[in-house]
């Protein structure tokens, strides 16, 4: 209160205020300037904190692994646009993953049989989290939070709970370990996934009628969009991006093992709601996400380099990620 | 076609690179190679063991709980009824260890009431133990899957007249023999002790070794991490030891993989178990880093890794099967009336590359399965 009667008060230079209302406008922006600025901050602070975050190898290790929360990110960005969020994303791809390496060791050992098994398994949750949605008009944040207990419960299941070994060396190079256009496998698929994304949000009708869905469902409904049908397609893209960071996980490590990144939809949630996409709908940007993710693997990269006691980690991250959230919000 | 002199000179010096970076890679992998072969197996890890129990209690062997010819009688005669709670049945290791004891105890004629698993939950572990009590049994064997919060219910069975043995660990303030009968469990300072030993012998004089450690206070993981740091220091105390501690096991290979990244003077690693170090391999593989890595106990996808030869190059298993014996064998004895001792401590066993089929056998109690012997036959004959 006190402020605003000060800058009523006293009348701001003409160069002030040019300055004042580009600050302004940026904020005002539909892009999300502050997380920017933001990354470009922590990325200066770790340069100068520690010897070895400035490098090339340094980057492609966050670049890796940031891989499979940016890519389910991708996927989350389309869904929590449409209105709706989705809770399963980390055990549909335990389930893909375990799918992917069933098919190969009990099917065909090739790897496009271990891709479609991975790829189709974790669109079909997504069809089935879309469907009960949307058809059975259950609110997502409950239907994705039976499907992320049963994806598990069925990952568990198929094994026994054990790991299935993957021996397809042309899999590991593929989606793991190779080079694909002179790039770590991992980062090349997520660069895809981002291209792929951008062009079907920003550039497609297919992601005009997402905002509507989540921006103003009514005014969607009147204008002939099949909200139900569009968010349907929104769950299965995210299932189907779940099964892609799932191949890359299972060719890294050489197995498929059905207890894996447990807890990293909130990573993901995280790195969408960071990146500038409401929560409530109708608004975000595949750029903000990747860029969210990045921040939240710098930060998990950074604070190790540096050596901080790992409970210390967790304190420092939420409090920059809220921070961080804060400042791009306003 | 004539060449010109900078390209020439641009030629011989990326040969001459080409041939240092062979020769120095060429002359890392011999060393890699040649590192486990110069531990002799037979006199590889302690020959006793070495840990103390959660209260600093020394061992007995597995020995001090056999049954007499007098005593087996006994057992027989008293158509005895044990109940089984366990955290999980979904693990090979507590398959394995119902599998001992249930083996056991039907030598012996004492039946098996039934096996829950508390799903790692304190509550129905609780409600479990409840309601074995419930089924008057004459003993039971349990793993707590909290160490407060189950307590109160553990004291309840010994006050209804009801034989207990631990496996792995005791809930606070229970005591011997009073309130348990006996605590058996592997000898984890003991399996730390086979790690730091092989990764010693693949670490020069003066390197640096890093350690992968579970940052959240348990006993048996804090054991193994004491067992490394402790042989190192009294046998090969010119290698220093930097660590790593983690506390979500899902994001090992991130944390190894940067901690790496920040200590490239690490020249081997050894990582608290067997998951850790498969996550800690696929970062260093991502990174192009060949160093060898040690850890504890053994699983399928471990075994592979130390069949294939490099760079998991050993482990120090646990033998639940055994464990879950032990276990039965105190029980029995507890049950006729004889003293128990506090801490059955069961023996390490040294995995490496020469004798991980015939290892797997002994741990698993099954045949190796085809995945493992396809690796070991593609590293032949230094597999076994």
């Amino acid at each position: 209160m006190t402020d605003r009667l000060v800058t009523t008060a006293v009348a701001p230079a003409p160069e002030q205020r040019r300055a004042s209302t580009l600050v302004q406008t940026l904020l005002r922006s539909e892009w999300p300037w502050m997380l920017y600025l933001a990354f470009v901050v922590l990325l200066v602070v770790f340069s100068f904190a520690s010897p070895w975050f400035l490098s090339i190898d340094n980057f492609l290790n966050i670049g890796r692994q940031t891989t499979l929360v940016s890519i389910a990110a991708i996927g989350m960005t389309f869904v929590i646009i449409a209105g709706q969020i989705d809770l399963s994303v980390a055990s549909t791809l335990a389930l893909s993953g375990m799918a992917a390496a069933l098919a190969m060791s009990h099917l065909a050992n090739f790897w496009f049989v271990g891709a479609l098994a991975g790829l189709g398994t974790g669109a079909l949750v997504g069809l089935i989290n879309g469907t009960l949605t949307t058809r059975l008009a259950i609110p997502s944040f409950l239907v994705t939070l039976g499907t992320l207990s049963a994806a598990r419960g069925l990952a568990m299941m198929v094994t026994d709970t054990k790991p299935v070994i993957i021996t397809n060396e042309r899999y590991f190079r593929i989606f793991g370990e190779g080079n694909l256009f002179g790039l770590p496998a991992p980062i090349a698929w997520t660069l895809a996934a981002t291209i792929g994304g951008v062009l079907l949000l920003h550039y497609n009708i297919f992601g005009r009628r997402i905002y509507a869905a989540g921006g103003n469902p009514t005014a969607a409904l009147y204008s002939g969009i099949q909200i139900k049908r569009v968010t349907t397609w929104a769950f299965v893209l995210t299932g189907a991006l779940a099964g892609l960071a799932a191949l890359i996980l299972s060719a890294r490590s050489h197995a498929a093992r059905p207890d894996v990144v447990q807890g990293m939809e909130l990573d993901v949630i995280a790195s969408v709601i960071l990146g500038g996409c409401s929560l409530f709908g109708g608004r975000g940007f595949i750029l903000g996400t990747l860029l969210g993710s990045l921040i939240i693997g710098t930060l998990n990269n950074g604070l190790v380099l540096l050596g901080v006691s790992s409970p210390m980690q967790l304190i420092i991250k939420g409090a920059i990620i809220v921070a961080a959230v804060a400042f791009t919000k306003r | 076609m004539k060449i010109s002199p900078p390209v020439r000179f641009a030629l011989a010096s990326s040969v001459a690179v080409g041939a240092l970076a062979f020769l120095s890679s060429a002359a890392l992998a011999a060393a890699l190679a040649s590192c486990v072969k110069s531990v002799d197996l037979a006199t590889l890890g302690p020959t006793s063991i070495v840990g103390q129990g959660p209260h600093g209690e020394k061992a007995a062997s597995v020995d001090e709980v056999k049954l007499s010819d007098a005593d087996a009688e006994k057992v027989k005669a008293g158509h005895f009824k044990v109940g089984i709670s366990m955290q999980t049945v979904n693990l090979d290791w507590s398959q394995l260890q119902v599998q001992g004891i249930t083996d056991t105890l039907k030598k012996y004629g004492v039946s098996v009431t039934g096996v829950a698993s508390a799903e790692y939950q304190v509550d129905k572990q609780i409600a479990d133990i409840e309601n074995t009590i419930q089924q008057h049994p004459d003993g039971i064997i349990s793993i707590p899957v909290d160490f407060t919060a189950t307590a109160p219910t553990y004291k309840k069975v010994s006050q209804a007249g009801i034989k207990l043995v631990f496996m792995d660990s005791i809930p606070t303030g229970l005591e011997h023999p009073k309130e348990y009968a006996s605590m058996v469990s592997a000898d984890s300072q003991g399996n730390g002790q086979i790690a730091a030993q092989i990764l010693a012998s693949c670490v020069d004089k003066g390197g640096t070794i890093g350690l992968v450690n579970f940052g959240v206070d348990y006993f048996s993981t804090n054991e193994r991490t004491k067992g490394v740091r402790e042989w190192m220091q009294k046998n090969r105390p010119d290698i220093k030891m930097k660590q790593v501690d983690f506390t979500d096991p899902a994001k090992v290979s991130q944390i190894a993989g940067d901690f790496l990244t920040a200590n490239p003077d690490i020249k081997g690693v050894f990582a608290v178990w067997d998951q850790p170090a498969l996550d800690t391999l696929s970062s260093m593989r991502a990174q192009n880093i060949d160093i060898p890595v040690t850890t504890v106990d053994l699983g399928l996808q471990s075994a592979i890794e130390i069949a294939k030869g490099a760079p998991l190059k050993a482990t120090g298993s646990q033998r639940p099967y055994d464990q879950g014996a032990a276990e039965a064998m105190a029980m029995m004895n507890a049950l006729i009336g004889k003293e128990t001792p506090a801490w059955v401590g069961v023996q390490s066993l040294p995995v490496v590359q020469s004798n991980v089929l015939e290892s797997f056998k002994t741990v698993f109690k099954k045949d190796p399965p085809a995945e493992l012997t396809d690796a070991c036959n593609g590293a032949k004959p230094a597999c076994n």
